[in-house]
């Protein structure tokens, strides 16, 4: 049996105003998943990715990540385990060359600095941008951006990756990379995404989502050709099912 | 390009140029640091009168301009908003002080415009030294350094920071701006009615996006002190740099020797 990576249980989630956000919602996930967290705009996809690195500690129930408790105490030991890939690429890289921004989370665990150095050029050369290493930060296209961002989480060694929204804002050529470089990653994936081509190509499960709770969970066959499930949710079949 | 792309342009620039393989650059930036603190410490010590011991000062930012390879014509363009500043100091000195301190050929000079001569110096002096000092140490190098003689975690944190929040704020602006101009075409400028919703929109965007940024740092194991990486050896330049031109500048603040060369022409 494979080992629990993520396990929600109950979890409950409102803005400071009350309207609540994740209700009741219950959620495992193990080393091997790589699930596609699916929903519609405001379906609450973004906010249980943040709630599952500890942005965000207001919620009601219980995550455990690798049976460790999500608390503040526990928060540095839990982000160590996983890596978070931020929306928008501008809020993930600040410092002034990729190189640097991709040596952050080592530097940062302590590592000796040939150590830092061997992670980094890896880092780079998983996602390809081994070229992009001394190029500022402000300088890059979007697609780069994107790689970069993943870079600087690869370098942690993440035992699992959360992503949100991957696929915005990059072109085919990037696109295709992108869902290249996490295919290969072969530890557990989270994927936010209403691109539903995007889970098609790179998830084994889907979990969607409306108004906060999980409506369905099961194989990207399963719920990824149900037009009326994925229709009745605000979404539509990926185009690639649509044989259009 | 905008005036705000051009500052955040700017910005980069002097990035790129401070992380230059440079012999100046690669200087530790606790000499500079030091040494940049000791010269400024230095110049704004002189008399308001003592514009020729002033005159001598302007050897050290000379020299590294060109020991480093910097263009100061680059450098008076980069300071074109901060140098009208502080060329205005000391604009009220001949108003107040009449008195004549000196003859030039013919013509008295008052003890006012002598100070505000010096003043002037003084500043543009103290700004080119920064200058200097930014232009050749990276911002994370000049918070190591800052660390180094145990500035507060908390303050140099927020120094860099800040630093970085700069270029955000300014994006957000640029972008606002962009998405203004777009919808009202014919408009020069920002129409003043709609400053207000624009620098609120502006600020709470940035705030969203500085708010994104720490959170991103805070998942990457960000604890509230500064890694910059490798602490570099100490080389002898390291020390000599500082000793020389602290030595230089004692000697230009002790000795007239503007004065003392101007003599051997006379």
């Amino acid at each position: 049996m494979s080992h629990i990576h993520i396990d929600v249980e109950n979890l409950n989630f409102s803005y400071e105003n009350g309207t609540p956000v994740l209700k009741n919602l219950s959620f495992r996930a193990s080393e091997n998943d790589s699930v596609g967290i699916i929903g519609a705009n405001g379906a609450g996809k973004s906010t249980f990715l943040k709630l599952l690195v500890g942005l965000n500690l207001n919620f009601t129930g219980s995550i455990r990540i690798e049976e460790i408790p999500l608390e503040k105490k526990t928060l540095a030991k839990i982000r160590e385990k996983i890596g978070y890939v931020f929306q928008d690429s501008d809020s993930q890289l600040f410092m002034t060359t990729v190189g640097e921004d991709v040596a952050f989370a080592p530097r940062n665990y302590g590592l000796p600095e040939e150590e830092v150095e061997k992670r980094v050029q890896e880092a780079l050369e998983k996602v390809h941008i081994t070229h992009l290493r001394d190029k500022s930060i402000f300088k890059l296209s979007g697609g780069e951006k994107k790689l970069a961002s993943l870079a600087t989480i690869l370098s942690m060694t993440p035992d699992m990756i959360l992503l949100d929204e991957p696929s915005v804002a990059l072109d085919p050529k990037n696109r295709r990379n992108l869902i290249h470089v996490l295919n290969e990653f072969e530890h557990l994936k989270l994927i936010a995404s209403h691109d539903l081509d995007f889970i098609w190509d790179t998830c084994n499960r889907v979990v969607l989502v409306n108004h906060g709770e999980i409506i369905a969970d099961g194989s990207p066959e399963e719920i990824l050709r149900d037009g009326e499930l994925l229709d009745a949710n605000g979404l539509e079949k990926p185009l690639s099912l649509t044989g259009r | 390009m905008s005036k705000i792309g051009q500052a955040i342009s700017e910005i980069q620039s002097l990035e790129t140029i401070s992380k230059e393989d440079r012999r100046v650059n690669r200087i530790h930036p606790l000499s500079k640091l030091i040494l940049t603190v000791f010269y400024i410490a230095v110049t704004v010590s002189f008399h308001k009168y003592d514009l020729p011991g002033l005159i001598g000062m302007a050897v050290y930012p000379a020299a590294v301009f060109m020991i480093a390879d910097l263009s100061f014509r680059e450098a008076l363009r980069r300071l074109r908003v901060v140098l009208p500043l502080v060329m205005v100091m000391g604009i009220l000195n001949p108003f107040f002080d009449r008195k004549i301190v000196l003859m030039v050929g013919a013509l008295p000079v008052s003890g006012g415009v002598l100070s505000m001569l010096t003043l002037m110096i003084k500043a543009v002096l103290t700004v080119l030294a920064g200058y200097l000092f930014i232009a050749t140490t990276p911002i994370e190098e000049i918070c190591r350094a800052l660390r180094i003689i145990h500035i507060p975690k908390t303050f140099v944190v927020v120094v860099l920071l800040i630093y970085r929040y700069i270029t955000v704020l300014l994006s957000e602006a640029r972008r606002i701006t962009q998405a203004y101009q777009l919808r009202a075409p014919g408009q020069k400028g920002v129409h003043y009615k709609v400053w207000g919703s624009l620098v609120g929109q502006m600020l709470l965007r940035s705030m969203d996006r500085a708010n994104d940024i720490y959170d991103s740092m805070q998942l990457r194991g960000f604890d509230g002190d500064l890694r910059t990486g490798e602490k570099k050896a100490l080389t002898p330049l390291d020390f000599l740099w500082p000793l020389l031109w602290g030595a230089v500048i004692v000697l230009l603040r002790i000795f007239p020797v503007v004065e003392l060369l101007g003599g051997l022409f006379v």
